[in-house]
């Protein structure tokens, strides 16, 4: 149990990191501004689009755009796609941590737009925090290494969990520890409950 | 003056392993006191993140089961002034409290719409000051929504400077963020002096720090720079 703890505790220690350190920046607000890519905009021509393009909507969509983008040479996960119906033009949000590309496709001339802005290791973490997250749920894990995060996240969860109950079990048997230790379990139940009674009620 | 400086030099080392086993005994102490009191609050985040990941789980859902109601309530125009200092006097003579949110631009000085949330409980106000009425919405969430909410409840947003925290339980919740992250933080460094205190465990444990370390990396760094 005890090597059990130490092992798997170290193991994820580098996620717990990237969590706890995330907060501040989230709690706060508190992100450096996108700087864009000094090399500026570049264009693609020729995109491998399908003919039905028009028709298709959310998942599907971004499925048949991979093509292209990898055409674009731009890789990453993809977003909310905004179709300008107008102008026949789509504009393809693409995130890897750290970075946000714009794609902004020509569907009649079949040519792309891309800009990228760097947004730095503060921005990365907290976009790994949030990700996948509940929203766009039809849309999310469209790059395989958001599925690969998405698992990662989970494991981080059990093994924390698997940690926090071996942790107690182990304190539990040190006798001279007990006292103390049951007064401040109780210590962060009586604040945890507290506050949340006041926040609801 | 000989024998006293031979003496010094024999007590150095002595007091620094006695300095050394201070550091150890409270570095342990640190380690579970810290984690016995944080323990709810790392298992409330530690679920609830795994909820939002999930929100296909349909045992947690909750915003399908919400509760609405809607209400006109009589109101006085609050005095002229700022748009909080006149959303919380309506707050006020509403008996509503909460972090305000705002989520129109006001085009009209007699009508004025936000909306005041708490875990659970969403209240959308809308205000027509020329009539003195006011219209409430509310949404009242069951328990698993106020967990999940809980975990997000920081009354600010990226990308959103005009929202920032304005009810003083907020701000306590958000310090409360703030501080089991800097206590996990915490317990992470002391548990790597606790296994390095353990010289017949180092080897695999370097191992397998290096591996969470490099997974972790590819995803804050590796990422952008192959690809």
């Amino acid at each position: 149990m005890r090597d059990l703890h130490l092992y798997f505790g170290l193991f994820i220690s580098p996620f717990v990191l990237v969590f706890a350190v995330s907060v501040f920046f989230l709690v706060h607000n508190w992100l450096p501004k996108a700087v864009p890519n000094p090399a500026g905009a570049r264009s693609v021509s020729d995109l491998p689009l399908p003919a039905n393009l028009d028709q298709l909507s959310g998942r599907e969509r971004i499925d048949t755009l991979k093509p292209a983008l990898d055409w674009a040479q731009v890789h990453g996960e993809v977003g909310w796609i905004q179709h300008l119906a107008k102008e026949n033009r789509l504009v393809v949000p693409v995130t890897v941590p750290g970075r946000i590309t714009t794609v902004t496709i020509d569907v009649a001339k079949r040519e792309a737009r891309i800009e990228e802005q760097s947004t730095g290791l503060a921005s990365a973490l907290v976009a790994l925090h949030k990700s996948p997250g509940p929203h766009l749920v039809g849309l999310r894990m469209n790059w395989i290494y958001v599925r690969v995060w998405y698992w990662l996240a989970d494991a981080t969860v059990y093994l924390l969990l698997f940690s926090t109950l071996s942790g107690v079990y182990l304190w539990y048997l040190l006798r001279s520890a007990r006292r103390i230790g049951i007064v401040l379990l109780a210590a962060g139940a009586v604040s945890l409950f507290s506050l949340v009674h006041a926040l609801v009620h | 003056m000989h024998l006293s400086t031979k003496q010094d030099a024999a007590d150095k080392p002595v007091s620094r392993r006695q300095w050394v086993q201070v550091l150890k005994r409270w570095n342990c102490r640190l380690h579970y006191y810290l984690g016995l009191y944080l323990l709810l609050f790392v298992w409330l985040f530690a679920f609830t993140g795994l909820l939002l990941n999930h929100s296909q789980w349909r045992f947690a859902e909750f915003w399908d089961s919400r509760r609405q109601t809607s209400d006109e309530r009589d109101i006085l125009a609050p005095p002229p002034g700022g748009d909080l200092a006149q959303a919380r006097d309506l707050m006020r003579q509403l008996g509503i409290r909460g972090e305000i949110e705002w989520t129109t631009t006001r085009n009209d000085a007699a009508l004025f719409q936000f909306r005041a949330s708490r875990p659970g409980h969403i209240v959308e106000i809308k205000a027509d000051l020329a009539r003195n009425k006011a219209t409430l919405k509310r949404i009242d969430l069951n328990a698993w929504g106020v967990v999940r909410i809980l975990h997000t409840f920081t009354g600010v947003r990226m990308d959103d400077a005009r929202n920032r925290r304005d009810w003083v339980l907020t701000s306590v919740w958000a310090w409360t963020m703030d501080a089991v992250a800097a206590g996990l933080i915490l317990m992470v460094l002391s548990s790597y002096y606790m296994w390095y205190e353990l010289p017949q465990k180092r080897r695999l444990g370097v191992i397998v720090l290096a591996l969470g370390f490099l997974s972790s990396g590819l995803f804050c760094v590796g990422l952008r720079c192959f690809y």
